[in-house]
């Protein structure tokens, strides 16, 4: 080759700030595709991290069973004048459900009701949650202060509660709070722990059906189940209406993520065994994801594809501009033939311009590329991820596009005849 | 008995097949010995580009062959013809052929970006060469700056710096008025007298007679031997 690769980057650099104009503007086709390519893969990757934060919080190995009320669900006939209804998981099935379906590592019965709480004269409607200590492990619901709910505490049927950081505004309590008393409908429990404020969105909100508006109050599961009870009394213009749902949900843990969609087929069939009407939901975090990830992967397939044309439209600007530029220096090309340049000599020349072109492009698409971004988290909210693979790959694809979109023009540059070429004007 | 640097034996070049064959050269002989200043002489049309094109190796001819230093180059492929071009033959051009956007300095350096050996002194040889042609203060200007003398002076500086076998001179002064072309004919004057060895093609008597030789091309045949 012509000395050192440094000398042919000199030359290359050389031509190309002779024409300012024309490199600038064919850098510009290479940075538009290049940062579209980066911005595009930010976009799908952010996406795919939304994803799995919300389905992190699931846990791909557990399956919800939540209690419904059915549409469907008639009062007791037995207890007509009382409005007496009863509906969702029952305690039956939660037995059978742990009895009968192999491959279960837990399987979490968890208690809701809404209920006032009060703190003085002020009163917030919260989300009662009554949950054995191994669920806060699997949910890590992990207190900023305080301890969290314990085992004992539901062998000892203490009234002591967990509560969200916003419970504590909402009530007006400015004090420390651990150790003072809550009361939450008819028993006063005793604050053992705070948990940070955070709130379940989207789908994960849906499937472990929190309640949006109102915050949880966690109590020990064994303290509900026996201090309160299951069945509800409300009394509504007059007349008394009751509610008993034995179990509001039903966390099931698999052992192994694999046996997940099997197992969960299992609860279906445990479950429509029970019940005549579907006053449940059996919800497979698992299952969702699996859909969303597909849904998600054709949209970025999709958004990457669309960049991909855009920095191939940019390399057929950088093919264009040097065929445009071979016929200009054809007189140029047969005087370096004359004075002993071989033809690798010149296809190198022009090999090596567009390289330079389209890896400067790459460089500051590169840059370019993170102002997209922050443009389209700015006017979209979407969370985006950049990481060092996409910067690579985006640079490369563009020093590939320039090497592919050289070869044509330097070929046609390395084969004029060079006797032509010396006589061109 | 000096040797002959070039030999060419029943050189013929046609071009094209059937009705529209044209035989440009019709079976030339000539030698061009070592320090030799040969004029090769004849009006437009009679194949002198042609012969120029063969002699430096741009052209291969149709048959014949042409031994330039004892070796037959008239086969070679298109590598070893570039390779030739670069090592032994300077050459030297009407239009001066110099690349506008590169500096005098530069453009003189541009055989030796193809000489794989040679790459520390460059710069050094080349400022050598242009001050052997008296253009030593001109080193960062650009052709269009320059006369059209000293352009033509830049070009026999970039003709000279691989030290040519072989300087090839294709109407060294047809683009020249007289006075810059009289320079530049004692200048190629003065690198025979160095012992170089020149080869010049022209179609002007008075530019062939400051030769030492003349060769005499009429329709593609050598007409007055030397």
């Amino acid at each position: 080759m012509i000395g050192a690769g440094f000398e042919l980057v000199q030359l290359g650099l050389r031509n190309l700030t002779g024409y300012p104009l024309r490199t600038l503007l064919t850098i510009i086709g290479v940075v538009f595709g290049v940062s579209s390519v980066m911005a595009m893969i930010a976009v799908g990757a952010g996406a795919e991290q939304e994803l799995l934060k919300e389905f992190g919080r699931l846990g791909i190995e557990n399956i919800i069973v939540n209690s419904v009320k059915s549409t469907e669900t008639r009062p007791d006939s037995s207890n007509n004048t009382w409005g007496y209804k009863r509906y969702g998981i029952t305690f039956l099935d939660e037995a059978l459900i742990r009895t009968t379906v192999p491959g279960l590592r837990e399987v979490l019965p968890v208690a809701k009701r809404t209920l006032p709480a009060w703190s003085g004269s002020r009163k917030v409607e919260v989300s009662l949650t009554a949950v054995q200590a191994r669920h806060l492990d699997l949910f890590r619901l992990r207190p900023a202060r305080g301890r969290a709910l314990c085992a004992a505490d539901g062998a000892t049927l203490s009234r002591v509660c967990m509560i969200r950081e916003g419970l504590l505004t909402e009530l007006g309590i400015f004090r420390d709070p651990l150790g003072s008393m809550l009361r939450v409908g008819n028993t006063a429990y005793e604050i053992v722990g705070v948990l940070p404020q955070e709130r379940l969105v989207g789908y994960a909100q849906k499937a472990l059906a929190v309640d949006a508006k109102r915050i949880e109050v966690y109590i020990p599961y064994e303290t509900f189940a026996n201090r309160i009870g299951t069945a509800q009394i409300t009394q509504r213009e007059g007349s008394f209406e009751a509610e008993d749902v034995q179990v509001s949900q039903l966390i099931v843990a698999v052992r192994d993520a694999e046996d997940v969609i099997d197992i969960s087929h299992m609860i279906n069939r445990v479950m429509e065994y029970n019940h005549k009407v579907k006053d449940y939901e059996v919800v497979v975090p698992l299952e969702h994801l699996a859909q969303r990830q597909k849904t998600q992967s054709i949209f970025n397939d999709v958004l990457f594809l669309q960049a991909a044309i855009s920095l191939i439209v940019g390399g057929i600007g950088i093919a264009n501009i040097m065929l445009a530029s071979v016929t200009e220096r054809t007189k140029e090309i047969g005087i370096r033939r004359a004075l002993g340049a071989k033809r690798r000599h010149i296809l190198a020349q022009f090999l090596v311009e567009t390289v330079i072109v389209a890896t400067l492009g790459g460089l500051v698409g590169v840059g370019a590329g993170y102002g997209l971004i922050a443009i389209v988290e700015w006017r979209t909210g979407w969370t985006t991820v950049v990481t060092p693979a996409s910067i690579a790959l985006a640079v490369s694809i563009s020093v590939a596009v320039g090497i592919l979109s050289g070869i044509f023009p330097a070929r046609r540059a390395a084969r004029l005849d060079p006797i032509a070429a010396l006589r061109h004007e | 008995m000096t040797a002959a640097v070039l030999s060419l034996r029943g050189i013929t070049k046609v071009y094209g097949e059937g009705d529209a064959r044209l035989e440009v050269l019709k079976g030339i002989d000539a030698e061009v010995k070592t320090g030799e200043y040969v004029a090769i002489m004849g009006p437009s049309g009679s194949g002198k580009s042609t012969l120029l094109n063969i002699l430096g190796c741009l052209d291969r001819p149709t048959k014949g062959t042409y031994e330039l230093e004892g070796e037959d180059v008239s086969r070679l492929s298109d590598n070893r013809l570039s390779a030739i071009r670069g090592e032994r033959l300077g050459f030297i051009f009407q239009s001066f052929n110099l690349i506008p956007q590169l500096t005098v300095l530069e453009n003189v350096e541009v055989p030796l970006l193809y000489d794989p050996g040679r790459r520390h002194d460059r710069s050094v040889r080349c400022r050598e060469v242009l001050d052997s042609v008296g253009l030593g203060h001109r080193l960062k200007h650009r052709p269009p700056q320059l006369s059209g003398g000293e352009r033509q002076r830049v070009a026999i500086a970039r003709a000279l710096v691989r030290d040519p076998v072989l300087l090839l001179a294709d109407e060294p002064t047809g683009n020249l008025d007289s006075k810059t072309g009289e320079d530049v004919l004692q200048f190629m004057e003065q690198l025979h007298a160095d012992g170089r060895t020149i080869l010049m093609i022209t179609h002007d008597a008075a530019v062939a007679k400051r030769a030492g030789r003349v060769i005499r091309l009429q329709d593609g045949r050598v007409v007055a031997p030397a």
